[in-house]
């Protein structure tokens, strides 16, 4: 199978060669992520000013400006790009978030008096923490709340704050000085288009460092379901805040950039009376550009600001043409949304998707296989356990747990236990109750009764990602994986518990991190080529057939090195010679891995097969619960559920 | 005091009537229009130019705003909203945001930054209770009872307008027991965009002059948090809504000391802050788990 994988450009440590690395290197390929990184400092914080400060000159003396100008709009757009990209949350405030950040970097600089260097760090502080306070009423709740508020704030600040003559210079605006240190002052708009670049580059490389650690990889699941984010054991709510209070802070330094660049901000700068309010003109560069796309944003911001300017430079800013540029860019934003909705980044990787649909067909159709043997992937040995099992106690400890949606009452004082190293079954039919149980063991559902403990602790109050922080992990009747992203994408977020590292190391991309994120990585393609999937790790999950979704499922669950592993209907969606092998597969869980299984799955005589112990749950209450002969032999059961078809 | 709770009354009818557009559309199309409020804010250029450039009866200059309004809002359900019914809410969330913009820069090309104004519907007032109330303050409070009781009867008595509710919940659930998709999204987008060009008439009076992205941000601010406070699914929380949040606002503008202009914007963003931090269902409406997730 992985001779099928072929020469990947792409900087992706696990896929190169072990012998390609030099001497003095300890492991991994030449260029790292670690290792780009500095390369992109280098090339962003020498380079880039250098050839701009070179090329300048000969290009007509308007030029720098336009272009500082598309610079400060591509850090906007990486922010909103951020947001709405990765995360899924859209804000329609981020002209106001530019406007604090800008309006942050002047009274700093022409108030008190500090160098713009200094300012750009306290925008993004001011910035970020005003996102904070307002996002975080709207992102505890599913849906479009973000926008509402930041609509609301965006209008509150153009037509208030900012309007405000005693604090933020009211119409007059405010200025903003360009001094870096004693007097010397940054005078030439070039100066200040190299400048925009290297804060750009750095943009760029935290972009960057988000989106190939845990954070990045949390907001696409979030932007996916939320639902799903959470089994992975992501704190949906907290992640959302984040990716708005980075956004925010992205948003605060681009302001500031802008300010700079025109050296004055007042109450119009970001919601000019003629043309795009920032707010919009950002969020038609980051989906036209592409969302999700770094380069697409930054591109957008570029190709937008320059045509804006060159047509005014070459018609004049009174001609039709430049009179209608906002109708337009909010009709592309229109045809975007409705014909390409991945925008122009995602109308390019269609036509460079070739090798994608090759692998997806050659993912299709091998649903007729048994399943394989599923790797066991014991936790990294610095990954410490946050459970203390205390011996002696049941590990899962139900009591008398109820749950009611409105008037129906779907589970009703059940209680069950789980040992340590047991198969334990959940029967009973359809609408007794068995997954709303499930629910409310793993804390997707607060039952109105009961208690849930795990090794002796109560776990009642936990949220889903903190049970499964705790060793507890689980598969979904209707497969829980973000679908729309890759095998090897889904296993890296499955190890999201288990990441050894902080968000703010994340940032910054540390050696700590770049080991962990190895790691993981090497787990994954550990479980990957052991599964048979070795070399198709790319392929989108919702390519791969039910059952072979399943299988990924059940691996990404063992990824967490559960203590306990809850399967709600594993043969769903198999086909019957997977279906036949599964039998096998859980006993090699049980026997050879040593893992405790609870298991919901209508297929009786395969429960009966391999379960230690068996509970039948009919109308929300636990009819019966022993070891199958005992279930067997049970009258009530027989009646109630088994009837003839085990006779 | 009770000045400002009449004018603040007017407000939040108008308030009302775009809250009353974006449940409508949210719960039959699933989709929160942003647009909403700025598609009756530029039918009243409309007006403007039949009732002031070409000097014809206000109620000619009306009917234009309004049959804009909705041909507006219908080009916009057959050519975004209906061929995107299977793609992702905040995509067509998106789509509103650019309907809001086209328009936005629509008006500032094609006005200028000209204000324009419209003639109240009928001129005088009367004395009530010791408080000059004008014949057309009355008459938007005759035409928003009227809407909100007749839309609602309509959507709750008929079986049509139960279909209308039902999409909402379950789209196929609600195609598979015969209720034409294609035809509830229509009527949705048809009728909030109707009720959008009320709104900006009705208001207009109040607000005497008008340019180009003037009303149309302030209505919708202002109905968004109506519809929030109402519980952004429930029909009755939104005039409700509606109510409470202009005649709050109205009281702001009247307490706030001369100079401090927009201490309204800081009410409709307290509202706003406040429904979600403590009753983020709303008056009247459903738990927010069911939101729909973008």
């Amino acid at each position: 199978m992985s001779t099928l994988q072929v020469a990947d450009t792409s900087v992706q440590p696990a896929a190169a060669p072990p012998d390609a690395q030099p001497a003095p290197s300890r492991r991994g390929p030449l260029l790292t992520p670690r290792r780009s990184n500095v390369i992109l400092v280098l090339l962003g914080a020498i380079l880039l000013p250098t050839l701009t400060y070179r090329a300048m000159p000969l290009l007509p003396s308007t030029y720098p400006l336009a272009l500082a100008v598309s610079t400060s709009l591509a850090v906007g757009a990486l922010s909103l790009n951020l947001l709405v990209g990765y995360a899924g949350q859209i804000s329609l405030g981020h002209g106001a978030l530019l406007g604090v950040g800008a309006y942050a970097a002047g009274i700093v600089t022409s108030g008190a008096g500090w160098p713009m260097w200094i300012a750009l760090p306290v925008a993004a502080a001011i910035s970020g923490l005003i996102a904070l306070v307002i996002g975080f009423p709207a992102l505890r709740l599913r849906g479009l709340y973000l926008a509402i508020v930041t609509i609301s704030f965006g209008f509150m600040m153009y037509n208030f704050v900012l309007q405000w003559s005693g604090f933020t210079g009211g119409s007059s605006g405010v200025n903003l000085v360009r001094r870096l240190w004693g007097g010397d002052v940054l005078t030439a708009q070039s100066d200040m288009l190299a400048a925009g670049l290297v804060v750009l580059v750095l943009a760029w490389l935290l972009d960057s460092n988000v989106t190939r650690s845990k954070l990045g990889r949390a907001f696409r699941a979030i932007r996916e379901s939320e639902p799903v984010a959470g089994s992975f054991g992501i704190d949906v709510a907290r992640y959302k805040l984040l990716a708005f209070v980075l956004s925010g802070a992205l948003a605060g330094v681009a302001g500031a950039l802008y300010g700079f660049t025109l050296y004055l901000v007042n109450s119009e700068t970001f919601n000019p009376p003629v043309g795009l309010d920032f707010s919009l003109l950002l969020l038609i560069i980051v989906v036209v550009g592409g969302l999700g796309s770094r380069a697409g944003a930054v591109i957008a911001a570029f190709v937008f600001e320059m045509f804006e300017f060159l047509i005014g430079d070459r018609f004049g800013t009174s001609s039709f043409i430049y009179g209608i540029f906002p109708m337009l860019g909010s009709l592309l934003l229109m045809f975007t949304v409705a014909h390409h909705p991945d925008g122009f980044a995602g109308v390019v990787r269609e036509r460079r998707g070739h090798r994608r649909r090759k692998l997806a067909a050659a993912a299709a159709d091998e649903s007729e296989h048994p399943m394989p043997v599923l790797p066991s992937m014991p936790r990294p040995a610095e990954a410490t356990r946050t459970l203390d099992l205390a011996g002696g106690v049941p590990l899962l400890d139900v009591e008398g747990v109820s749950m009611r949606f409105g008037g129906l009452v779907a589970v009703d004082g059940a209680s069950l236990t789980v040992n340590r190293g047991e198969i334990v079954g959940l029967i009973g039919p359809n609408g007794a109750g068995k997954t709303t149980l499930f629910n409310c063991i793993s804390g997707l559902l607060r039952p109105d009764a009961g208690r849930v403990r795990m090794g002796g602790r109560d776990i009642s109050t936990l949220s889903a990602h903190e049970r499964a922080a705790l060793g507890l992990s689980r598969t979904f009747q209707q497969i829980g994986l973000a679908k729309d992203q890759s095998i090897l994408e889904n296993m890296l977020l499955a190890q999201h518990v288990l990441a050894g590292y902080g968000s703010s190391s994340a940032l910054v991309y540390t050696g700590r991190v770049a080991r962990s994120e190895e790691q993981m990585r090497a787990r994954a393609l550990e479980a990957i080529t052991a599964l048979g999937f070795g070399g198709r790790e790319d392929v989108p999950v919702r390519l791969l057939s039910g059952g072979q979704q399943r299988i990924v499922e059940v691996a990404c669950a063992l990824l967490t090195d559960p203590d306990l592993l809850m399967l709600d209907e594993p043969s769903a969606g198999m086909a019957p010679v997977m279906a036949e092998s599964l039998a096998d597969r859980l006993r090699d869980l049980r026997d050879s891995m040593g893992r405790t299984v609870l298991l919901i799955e209508h297929n009786v005589p395969l429960v009966l097969d391999v379960c230690d112990r068996v509970y039948v749950l009919t109308a929300g209450r636990v009819l019966a619960g022993g070891t199958p002969e005992e279930i067997l032999a049970h009258p009530e059961v027989i009646n109630a559920y088994l009837g003839e078809a085990v006779a | 005091m009770i000045t400002a709770l009449v004018v603040g009354l007017v407000q939040g009818g108008t308030f009302a009537l775009i809250a009353l557009g974006l449940v409508l559309c949210y719960r039959g199309t699933r989709v929160l229009n942003f647009a909403q409020a700025e598609i009756g804010a530029a039918s009243l250029f409309i007006a403007w130019i039949v009732v002031g450039a070409w000097h014809k009866p206000y109620w000619m200059g009306a009917l234009a705003a309004i049959v804009f309004a909705v041909l507006v809002g219908l080009t916009f359900e057959r050519l975004i909203v209906r061929p995107m019914a299977a793609a992702s809410r905040l995509t067509v969330a998106v789509g509103t945001i650019g309907l809001f913009g086209f328009l936005v820069a629509a008006e500032a090309y094609l006005n200028g930054p000209t204000p324009r104004f419209l003639p109240p519907p009928i001129r005088g007032s009367i004395d009530i209770a010791g408080v000059a109330v004008s014949y057309t303050q009355l008459l938007t409070f005759g035409v928003i009872a009227l809407i909100a009781g007749g839309l609602t009867a309509f959507l709750r008595r008929t079986d049509f307008g139960l279909g209308v509710l039902a999409s909402a919940q379950d789209a196929t659930a609600a195609r598979l027991v015969g209720i034409p998709q294609a035809a509830v999204s229509m009527f949705t987008w048809g009728v909030a965009s109707a009720l959008s060009a009320l709104a900006a008439l009705l208001i207009a009076p109040t607000i005497t002059y008008f340019g180009p992205n003037a009303i149309g941000p302030q209505l919708f601010i202002g109905g968004l948090a109506s519809a929030l406070l109402g519980g952004l699914t429930s029909l009755s929380g939104a005039i409700a809504g509606g109510l409470v949040v202009g005649v709050l606002a109205s009281e702001a503008t009247q307490i706030a000391p001369n100079g401090v202009a927009g201490i309204y914007t800081v009410v409709l963003f307290a509202i706003v802050v406040g429904v979600l931090l403590i009753r983020p269902q709303g008056l009247l409406g459903r738990a927010p788990a069911r939101a729909e997730s973008a």
